[in-house]
Parts: structure tokens; sequence; C-alpha cells
């Protein structure tokens, strides 16, 4: 069987990281404040204390303490919870980009989706959004309350898969 | 050795063989029924094409109906079963049909079945009994099917030499390369014919297609071509009938290509003759792969017609093996053939066939103008050969016609797809006309379609190809014009008197072959296609055993039912529990937005009918919104939580529409504000406590006074931060408690502590209606219809007066101020209970003037109340109607009232 470990990993904040004015601005005062760069499209910057995943051209999801960000958005932008609703999902082992292809409709197997790319896709009717932390582990941010579905699903399919 | 039963007898077969190899290895010539005369068949391809040998494998819920017996490789424990005959195969008493056959041509249904309505019920048990072939299995599938993604630069269509190549040639390039072939071994045709490559050349080539990073996927069929280079690819991955080694039976997979190669190979066509569909009659090519792949020699004295050099082909292979070649009958005139060594008769076409149910026994042939016999158990026939063009079609390709090959072969495409190999450069053959009686020769073997059949459409008037495919059901089923095609091209175009390609072409459609139906279905066959929405408060629910309700997605608490109460029961106590005390229930399903910024408010004014920019912070109102059209499409409450952040909450069931309808205003139509609308639907969960003593029970949670109606104050319960709203849907005195959902669990254990000290109940869905019901409150997707505007609704006193909201413009359309409009209206019964969905009628037999939306019984006093829209509703309080549901047989006399049958002032929201 291809190897790969499908977790839960505990309920952590989560927030919505929205510019809607001075985007160039704001991000000066993010990368003064946090020591990176706000991170592309389609792409993740950070650490495990606070990391940004950007999935929509003024929208950033955070992962980890946000409690800077409201300074630095100021009047520019909004920082939102939203991390009651989301489970995150760790997929590890080599077999994760094959176990994304399953009911799913993004190239997770190419090879330029690669650690610290980000996805906002939909896996077996689900919306889902990917972080690739590294060749071998990929995080899932799946909706609550799909999440035992997903979670089922993905067990399932992860036992027929064959290397 | 490998053993398998057929119609209950153990046969062996070798490894590899597929099921129609393995009979003919048995000696089985007699493998079905045709489906309308229930002639004999025998096997008559070596491939997908195959007509005839079409039987049911697999047992139970596994069984698979019209496989395809070339099309299915032995395994151990292999059961397959004839179909379309009883009571066995041999001895059919169908076969009495074949007497009638005069009776059933083309056109049988529609000169036959017609009628009124009541004929057709009566015929209906007919056509059904003899609809179909095998049997679909009446037991639940116990296989899984999975549907995966794929991404390549080329997809390579049929691994035969050619597509070997081109695949070898892509991968070798750099490029992502999938390769399929629905065989279970590469470049099959190379064991048939010996080329300049072999089967250690195929193996050499996968290993080097592979090891660039080429995918090749073998049992595999492109079954569709869809837009935009998307393949569907059918993958079996266990057998038919077999259990999978790794749980899946079967893969479907979408794979969306920069580049598509078909080398999707030509099918020999059969030959139009009299009896041509008995057993012993097989197309060349397929004799030729029995014997040289699968060492299985269908005949011992065979008689071979062909148009064609490949047949000769077929000769040699038979007379290696140890058969006698009695004569090639070639249509063609001499000297084709004079070199061969064998017995060939030029001018020569077949005319008809002898023989007995298992076997064939003679073959007549049309020499030179003179009619001559042979003793033969085989006739091998060559057509010449049509190339697959079915996935170049289904691209949106055109065709050319090929006067050489007598075929259509791809031209170009509007998508990024070529074909290579047999399927653009079919043999050359030599045109034939039948000659033969029309009667018993057939095209459509599958369909019993003969040519007689194509006679009797022309001369009834048929001309379109498209209309002659339908009246005389040719190229249907497994078929899909494989075999048939040309043949009935071919008669159409003689009729016309013009060539083929003017005769026209029928279209071909996905799926290229059979696909089953839980592979379409995919994971979801299980669970009707979606995973169920589960609420955070799951887990507590279900330990409580509550009546589950699925409403939409989600799945919620209809009822808690206790000591054996019915579900009417629990819920007419639930909702007493509240109107006397205190309940509580889960609202975590509402949309809920969290809109933040300088230009919340104004923002919220275009989404909103109703002003939000006056709101004071901790406060709340009720609100609606509008489509463009002036249409009220949902509805809701907004909270200013503080100066620039508000809480927008509407329906459960409009969620996802309202989550994509505040996305587009504010991605296009308010680009410009500064403004932030999070779906924050899942983030919280929501408990509402409502009844006489929910503001006891609040107090006590929080610590300190509640808010007052339609007010809002963060607070904390169990130690959690929560955002309490008051707001009622029951008409009580009630609260909204908003929670991260991730640590709702502590909230609603003290929330239902404290509501049972104080004697309350949880309350469910079925609870909830008959409170809004007799509240008078609306719910989308009852009241709120897509058909109502805020007037109709008798909300029009609310709408912004500023105007600027979505739909202000379309609400002053003439027609939704126009008289006849259906408008709210309560029902209150006079005899008998409300039937939910029933027709407002003035009289038996009037025509009816509105619908019954909701109805419930009085909570307290008793008594069948509901909500309705009635034409002109609003000035016809008092009137007596009827409330006639026919479909349910009930119905009931009702008085027209004012939608409120309870607290109609709102005293008790109030403290």
């Amino acid at each position: 069987m291809t190897e790969l470990t499908i977790s839960t990993l505990p309920a952590a904040p989560l927030h919505v990281f929205e510019i809607w004015s001075n985007p160039a601005t704001v991000a000066k005062r993010f990368e003064a404040t946090c020591g990176f760069a706000l991170p592309h499209m389609g792409r993740s910057d950070g650490s495990d204390a606070l990391r940004l995943i950007r999935f929509e051209p003024t929208v950033w999801l955070v992962e980890g303490d946000a409690s800077a960000l409201s300074a630095i958005l100021s009047d520019d932008g909004a920082v939102t919870a939203i991390g009651g609703g989301i489970v995150r999902i760790r997929l590890s082992g080599k077999g994760w980009r094959t176990l994304l292809m399953e009911g799913g409709v993004f190239d997770a197997e190419s090879p330029t989706f690669a650690a610290g790319c980000s996805a906002a896709t939909i896996i077996d009717h689900v919306n889902v959004r990917l972080h690739v932390v590294d060749e071998t582990t990929c995080v899932a941010f799946v909706p609550l309350s799909f999440s035992q579905g997903l979670l089922h699903f993905w067990e399932q399919a992860a036992g027929s898969l064959v290397e | 050795m490998i053993n398998f039963r057929f119609d209950g007898k153990v046969y062996t077969a070798q490894a590899g063989d597929t099921l129609a190899a393995a009979l003919l290895r048995n000696g089985i010539g007699l493998v079905g029924r045709s489906f309308k005369y229930h002639r004999p068949r025998g096997i008559m391809t070596a491939g997908i094409e195959e007509p005839n040998a079409l039987v049911t494998v697999g047992e139970g819920g596994r069984a698979e109906p019209n496989t395809r017996a070339t099309d299915v490789f032995v395994y151990e424990g292999l059961v397959a079963k004839s179909q379309n005959r009883w009571p066995n195969l041999s001895f059919d008493v169908g076969a009495a049909l074949g007497l009638a056959a005069p009776a059933l041509s083309a056109g049988f249904y529609y000169k036959t079945f017609f009628g009124s309505a009541k004929k057709w019920m009566f015929y209906e048990y007919f056509i059904r009994k003899a609809a179909g072939l095998g049997n679909a299995p009446t037991l639940t599938d116990p296989d899984r099917f999975s549907q995966r993604a794929a991404f390549c630069d080329v997809l390579v269509v049929g691994a035969g030499p050619a597509g070997m190549q081109a695949a070898l040639d892509a991968a070798e390039g750099g490029k992502r390369v999938i390769l399929v072939e629905q065989d279970h071994i590469l470049a099959p045709s190379l064991l048939r014919d010996s080329q300049e490559q072999d089967a250690a050349w195929a193996n050499a080539t996968a290993a080097r297609i592979r090891a660039a990073g080429g995918i090749i996927l073998t049992r595999t069929t492109a079954s569709g071509y869809w837009e935009h280079d998307l393949v569907t690819l059918t993958q079996r991955i266990s057998e038919p009938g077999q259990v999978p080694t790794h749980d899946v039976a079967q893969r479907l997979w979408h794979v969306r290509a920069g580049q598509v190669i078909l080398a999707t190979g030509s099918i020999e066509r059969p030959m139009a003759f009299a009896h041509n569909d008995r057993p012993g009659v097989m197309l060349s090519q397929a004799v030729r792969t029995y014997v040289r792949r699968f060492g299985v020699v269908p005949g011992k004295r065979v008689v071979i017609a062909t148009n064609n050099d490949d047949a000769y082909k077929s000769a040699e292979a038979l007379k290696d093996a140890g058969a006698q070649i009695a004569a090639i009958l070639d249509a063609r005139p001499a000297p084709a053939g004079a070199n061969s060594g064998h017995r060939v008769y030029n001018n020569a076409v077949p005319l008809s066939t002898q023989g007995a149910r298992h076997c064939l026994k003679s073959v007549q042939a049309l020499v030179d103008g003179k009619t001559m016999d042979w003793d033969a158990d085989l006739l091998a026939v060559s057509g010449g050969f049509t190339p697959v063009v079915h996935l170049h079609m289904q691209a949106g390709g055109t065709l050319d016609w090929n006067e050489d090959a007598q075929a259509f072969i791809p031209v170009s495409s509007r998508q990024n797809v070529t074909t290579i190999g047999g399927a653009a450069e079919p043999q050359a053959i030599f045109k034939m006309v039948p000659v033969s009686s029309p009667k018993k020769s057939f095209i459509d073997f599958q369909n019993d379609v003969t040519l007689a059949d194509v006679d009797l459409a022309w001369a009834e008037g048929y001309r379109s190809v498209e209309h002659l495919k339908r009246y005389t059901t040719l190229g249907m089923a497994t078929d899909q014009g494989k075999l048939s095609n040309m043949a009935a091209l071919g008669r159409l175009a003689q009729k016309q008197g013009v060539a083929i390609p003017e005769a026209g072409l029928t279209t071909f459609r996905p799926p290229y072959t059979p696909v089953t139906m839980g592979l379409i279905a995919g994971a979801g066959a299980k669970d009707a296609g979606a995973h169920i929405r589960r609420l955070a408060l799951y887990e507590l629910h279900a330990a409580k055993n509550p009546i589950w309700q699925p409403l939409g997605y989600w799945f919620r608490p209809r009822a808690y039912p206790i000591s054996g109460e019915s579900l009417a029961q629990a819920a007419l106590r639930e909702a007493k529990a509240v109107r006397n005390n205190v309940g509580m229930t889960d609202v975590s399903t509402l949309a809920k937005f969290e809109v933040s910024g300088p230009d919340a408010a104004a923002f919220l004014d275009i989404i909103c009918a109703t002003t939000i920019s006056k709101l004071a912070v901790g406060r709340g109102r009720y609100t609606f919104m509008l489509r463009e059209d002036g249409i009220v499409f949902d509805d809701g409450t907004v909270w200013r939580l503080d100066e620039n952040r508000y809480l927008l909450t509407s329906s459960t069931g409009g969620a996802d529409r309202m989550a994509t309808h505040i996305s587009y205003v504010r991605q296009f139509l308010c680009p410009h504000l500064r403004v932030s609308a999070v779906n924050v639907q899942e983030h919280y969960a929501g408990i509402a406590i409502a009844g006489p003593q929910a503001k006891a029970v609040l107090t006590a949670l929080i610590g300190a006074e509640p808010p007052r109606h339609m007010s809002t104050v963060p607070a904390a319960i169990a130690g959690v931060p929560v955002i309490i709203l008051a707001a009622s849907y029951s008409g009580e005195r009630a609260f909204e408690i908003y929670v991260d959902a991730s640590q709702a669990e502590a909230v609603w254990v003290a929330c239902e502590s404290e509501v049972f000290a104080q004697g309350g109940t949880l309350y469910g869905l079925e609870a909830m209606e008959f409170l809004r019901i007799e509240k008078g409150h609306l719910v989308v997707g009852g009241e709120v219809d897509g058909r109502m505007t805020p007037h109709d609704l008798a909300l029009d006193k609310m709408l912004n007066k500023a105007g600027g909201y979505i739909g202000a413009s379309g609400l002053s359309r003439p027609a939704l101020s126009e008289t006849g409009r259906r408008q709210l209206v309560g029902l209150e019964a006079i005899a008998g209970d409300i039937p939910e969905g029933a027709m407002l009628i003035p009289s038996e037999g009037a025509s009816p003037q509105g619908h019954v939306s909701a109805a419930a019984f009085r909570i307290v006093t008793g008594g069948s109340v509901a909500l309705g829209q009635l034409t002109e509703g609003f000035s016809r309080h008092g009137e007596i109607l009827i409330a006639s549901s026919p479909t349910r047989g009930q119905q009931a006399r009702v008085r027209v009232v004012a939608p409120h049958f309870y607290d109609a002032a709102g005293e008790r929201y109030r403290d």
C-alpha cells in the first residue's frame, strides 16, 4: 500500500486577513512587523507561530497568533476569526498527492505544487484549502460540517491506493 | 488452469483467456440469444465491439449483466450466465418470436402501441417485460468505485505499436504522459500479427515510458471526450463479478490533457448476407486473434469471405494451426489472392449459411453469378475496416470520406487531438453491395436489425440517417454503431442513389463502451452522492437519539422523543414547553456573515432591503434581501456588534446562495467599498433558548441582565466567550447564543443544564415549525418561494425608503404592483385539519386561487392553522375557502385570517 497517514490536528485559531486599500503600504507594515513578506497568490509563508496562506487576491488565511494583524491593517483591512468552522487534516507520507487526486479536480501531482504552495479546490464536492508543508506533508483545511465525511472518504480511498 | 462456470457447468480456461476464448476453447458455440427474435448467437469478434456474446458475469450484487464475453478475462471462480432465454440457452421458448418476425419489423412499437393513455398502461407491462437482455441485480453492489483526476501533457489512447511509440517519444521528450489500453496487455495486435515489433519490443517500450515518468493504464477505456480536452477513462481494477483485491472495483479517471493522441485502430466489418448471425460466423481478424493469441482454433473446416488482403493472414494462421481452408471467397476480381496458395474464388460473395443452434454446417456463395456451396464449421468474414473515430467526433472533430477504404477518417478538431495509426490510415478494400436476401441479412446483430428493416424504413419515408437509426433501433445499446453503422449507411446511400458521405453519419456520443452506473456515482453511490453535513454538536444530539431531519445536506434533530413518543407527540410537547416555560435548540446551520470595515453599513444597505446604517451599536433588526428583479429571496437579522462590525444572519437553506450573492456584490458591484464580508456560518455554533423563562435561564448563565429584545451583548458562558442576540423566531422571549464552534460543547452543556433546571426541554425542527407558523414568521422555501415581493409578504413597510438596495429598481416594475397577485394570509380550520401543500379553492371543482405553504396546530389551545398564498389575500380576510389536497385525499374548510395566530402585538418579546 502507498505510505500515507491521515490525522486531524487540534483546533486552533484561524483568521481571515483581508486588505481593501493601500495594499503596498500594508505589505510593508506587515513585513516590518512579522519579519516576512505577505505571500503571493497560491503561496504561503511564515512559521508555526504565524503562517499566512494566500487564497484570494486580497485575502489570506492566517494560522497561528493573529494578535498583531489588526494593528498592521489599521483601516486598510480587517481580521475575522473563522477557526471554529475549519478542521485541519494533516496528510503525511508520499501518497498524499495521489490521495488528493481522488475525487479531486486539482493537479496535486504537479511537481510545481511544492512546499510553500497553497490551493483552494474541491475534493469529492467539498471545498478544501491545501497547504503544502513539505514534500511528504500537506495540510488540508476542511469545513467542520464536512470534515467527518471527507475524513471517511480519505481513509477509504487511502486503503485502495497501491504503489 | 482456471476454473469457471457457464450456465452452471464447470469449465477450464488458460491464464489470459477472455471468457470468449475460454468458451471457444471448450467447444461452446452457442453463447446467447438475440434481443428481438431470440436467434441463437455465438462469438463474432475478439474485442469490445462484440454484439452477440453478451452474458451476465458475477453473482448477487456484484452481477454485471450484458458483459461482452470478449471483454472479460477469466479468473478462478468466474460465474457467467447466458441471457434472454427461457428455460435454457439451447431450448428457448422465446425463439418462437422468430416466427413472428414479419410482424416485428422496424417501427413495430410505433405501429402497435398507440392509443389512449389507458392503453399505454396496458402496453407498458409487456414492453417492460420484453425490454433489455440481462437482468440488473436487485442486491446492493458491495464494491466501491473511485473517481480520480489526472493531468498530463500528452494522453495516448491505445497501446498498439503506433500509440506506444507516440507515448515513448512524448515521455522521453520530457512530457507528462498517460498511455491507456483497454486490453490487459500492451500491443495485443502484435500477438495476432507479427510485425517489425514484437512482444519484447512492447515490454521494452513500456519500461522506457515508465522510466521517463509516464503512466500506463491497462484495462482502461477512454469512454468519453469532453470540452477542453477532458477525457474520461474507465479503468477495470477487477474483472466483472470479481472480488476486488484493494476494495475498489473500477476507477473513473478525469484526465485533463494538453494534447490527446488517438491510436484507437479500426474495427473489422462484417458482411451482410442471409443468416450471417449464425454461431460459427466470425470476423476474420477475430479468428486470427483466437488462433495466434489464445491458441484456440474456432473451426476445423473454414470458408473465408473477404474484400481485402487482410483476411489472407487469417487463412495462413488457420492453416498453420491445422485447420482446412475450404475456400476463400474474394469479392475482388482476379487476380486478387491468386498467389496465396489457397483455393480462391474471385467475384465471390456469401449468400447464406446453414447450421444448427450451436454451429455452422455449410456456406452458400455467389461466385461469378453462380451459386456454390461448401461444408464448413467456420465462416471468417472481412468486409473492410472502420476506423474508431468515436472519440475524435466526441471532441468535435470532423471526418472525411476515404474512398479506397470505404470509410470515414478523422480530419480536424477544435480540440488538441490527433489520430494516428490504423484509425487514420485504414486499409484499402473493394466496394461491395449486398446481393443476398435482405430479410435475414443482419446489419445490427444486437438489435436484430436487417437490411430489410432499412428498406422498410426507407419505403415508409425515413430519409435522414438519424431518423432511420431511431426508427429501426440501429446502432443502439453496446454497439453504438461500431459494427452496424457502415452497412446501414451503405444501404441508405444505395436507396438514395448517392455516395455514403452524402447519406450522412450518425453522431457518436459518450460513452464509447458501457460504463456501470456505480462508476458514475463514484464514492457517493452509497450515500446519495453527497456527504452529510454534521452539526458541530452532532455527538451531543446523537446521544439523545433524536429523529433526524435532512435539511439540504445538513442533518438536524427534528424532535427528541421520550418514552416512546411519536414525532407529533414529541414535537407538541417540545413546543408547549417553549410556550409555557423554556426550551433550547441548535440553530448552528443558519447562514452567518461577519461584515467589517468603515463601509460595512453602506455595504449592508445594498445587500439588505431594510435600513441598516441607522442601527445603533448593540442593536439588531429583522431584514430581508431581494433579487435584482425585486423578489424576496432570503431573510434574517442584522446586528451591529461594534462601530464597524456587523453580524448578518440568513436562512439555512439559502446559505450558499447568500454567500455567492454577497461575494458577487462585494467583488463586482462594490469593489470600491472598504469592507470585508466573511462567511462565518460554520465558525459560530448557535444555540437558541426560547420561552417565558428564557430570560431567567440567560441571567443564570451569564450572571447579568440579558439584552432586551433585538439587542446584543458579548458575554461568557462556562468561561467561553459568546455573542448573545435577543431575537425570537418562536414568538417568545428568546436568545440566540453564538460561540466558536470548537468550544460550543461546553456552552451547550451549561445551557442544557440551566434549561433543565428550569424544567425546560430541548426542541427540534418540528416544534420550531409549529412555533413559527403560529407566530406567522416566514420561512425561505415556504412562504418565500421566489415569487413573492415585499408587498406580497406584507413587508413593504420595512423597505428602506432611501432605496439603493439591490432589487429597488426591480420593485418598481408595474407587474409587481398589479392586482391579482398572490399575498400572504393566515388560514384557520373550520372543520378538519389543513393539509400542507393543499390548493385553496372557493368551491368544489373551482380553479385554485392559492395554496397552503405551511400548516400546524395551535400549540396550547389546539386547532389547525396554516399560512398560505392567496390571490388578493389581504382583502379576503373572513372568507371561507376549501383547502384541498387531491393527492392526499384530504381537505378542510378554512377561514382566511391575518397570518398571526399568536401574540400579534409582540407583547411576549418584551420583559
